[in-house]
């Protein structure tokens, strides 16, 4: 059996970070021109609102082999939009109930809050979630790289 | 049953509606749905099997003309669907009137079914519903860590031939057009359906909305256990906001709403959200 070291021996963790514009996006860049101490495998993509990150567009991060998506938004009460991170929020939870249903782990989902100058912050979260993933196993049999018990279907 | 058969001749009777959407035994043993309109054709009507009447009610009315007052002989599952689709503009409630059956306790813990029974009962008894959680189908799916869980769901999914049947029979699933048929998210002409993407986001779509009648289960031809994915959502939501899908016609879903109108139980941030704002004054 493949161990979660093992996996990560050769392949390093990726991590794809959604940040709203306004503050999280902004952060992670400051982050970068203060070069903060962070992992390399993130990669951002900055959005208009937490809220404008569909929960299918997780799905399709982790089943084109990303291990881990983040969504940064602003502060509960500090958002552009009125109150769109909350309903982000609670619809991030929800996924996160599906996620550990199906056994990928509500853990590879890693919401945060956050304003513009708290990059210190954003190399912080971006460490732990890091360390986290390194430690999961890989989402192999759900994205079809075979797994332990079941041989694979055929194809069309 | 009698008391069924005897409300829907006399709603017919009185003129109280125009229609009766319930199951009729035709010729050659055939059970179908179907509006009665005649009162003496009433005594056709059966509400055995169980079958799904909300996608049904909802063309009926669809295409009937403005103002047809229909009444549908429904399960508690099936009155709860029609809820949910009403308050998406889906089907007109104002003409719409429910004949209630109660389901049998035999028949709740097949269907997992914790309220197997509608707001209103005319036909059978009140039966206390099952938990889910404590069948034992649904623990051996959800038991275990999550890289059991992952490989018990992967090799489940796997047998999906992608036949669409699992949407086309749940009650809510209306969207046109569906994100199931958008390239963008479901790559076409590939079989087993890329499992994460097809049926997750499925299974998400109906986190707030899923009525738990487990159409989608029965008319899965490969067995795949559909309605053990949406459980764990509709506890968390009853949990922490008190919310049943279905139950009330004028309640939005929590998910819609901000958390000062919608909190839910714990608090107004969950704890799982990172502490980016630690050390922030």
């Amino acid at each position: 059996m493949e161990t979660a070291s093992e996996r990560n021996e050769g392949k390093p963790v990726k991590i794809l970070v959604f940040a709203c514009r306004w503050c999280g996006g902004i952060g992670a860049e400051r982050a970068g021109w203060k070069r903060a101490d962070l992992p390399a495998s993130f990669r951002v993509i900055p959005v208009e609102c937490a809220a404008l990150v569909e929960p299918d567009a997780v799905f399709r991060a982790l089943a084109a082999g990303i291990d881990g998506v983040a969504v940064l938004g602003c502060h509960v009460g500090g958002c552009r939009y009125d109150e769109a991170n909350h309903a982000a929020l609670k619809r991030m939870e929800l996924l996160k109930v599906l996620l550990d249903t199906a056994g990928i782990g509500g853990e590879r989902l890693c919401l945060a809050f956050g304003t513009a100058h708290e990059d210190h912050q954003f190399a912080a979260v971006m460490g732990d979630f890091h360390r986290l993933l390194q430690g999961m196993p890989p989402l192999a049999p759900w994205t079809g790289g075979g797994d332990e018990d079941s041989p694979r279907s055929v194809g069309t | 049953m009698k008391e069924i058969k005897d409300m829907s001749r006399d709603l017919l009777e009185r003129r109280e509606v125009d229609g009766v959407l319930g199951l009729r035994q035709g010729a050659y043993d055939i059970v179908e749905p179907h509006v009665f309109r005649d009162p003496g054709e009433t005594s056709l009507l059966v509400t055995e099997p169980k079958w799904p009447m909300a996608k049904t009610a909802m063309k009926v009315l669809r295409d009937a003309p403005e103002g047809f007052r229909l009444a549908v002989v429904a399960r508690g599952c099936d009155e709860r669907a029609l809820t949910e689709l009403a308050k998406r503009n889906q089907v007109r409630d104002r003409n719409l009137r429910i004949i209630g059956v109660a389901c049998t306790e035999a028949r709740a813990k097949e269907c997992l079914c914790d309220r197997p029974y509608p707001r209103e009962i005319h036909g059978g008894r009140q039966e206390p519903g099952a938990d889910p959680f404590e069948d034992p189908r649904v623990r051996a799916l959800l038991e275990g860590d999550s890289r059991e869980r992952m490989n018990r769901w992967a090799s489940l999914l796997r047998r999906c031939i992608k036949c669409y049947g699992c949407r086309n029979a749940c009650p809510i699933c209306v969207c046109v057009p569906c994100k199931l048929e958008d390239e963008i998210w479901v790559e076409k002409g590939s079989v087993p359906a890329e499992m994460l993407v097809f049926h997750l986001i499925r299974a998400f779509h109906l986190s707030d909305t899923c009525v738990a009648c487990g159409a989608c289960q029965e008319a899965c031809p490969v067995f795949i256990p559909l309605l053990s994915l949406q459980l764990a959502m509709r506890r968390t939501l009853k949990e922490e906001y008190g919310y049943e899908p279905g139950m009330e016609r004028d309640r939005r879903s929590p998910v819609l709403k901000n958390a000062f109108e919608e909190p839910g139980t714990r608090k107004s941030v969950p704890a799982w959200v990172s502490p980016l704002e630690e050390n922030h004054d």
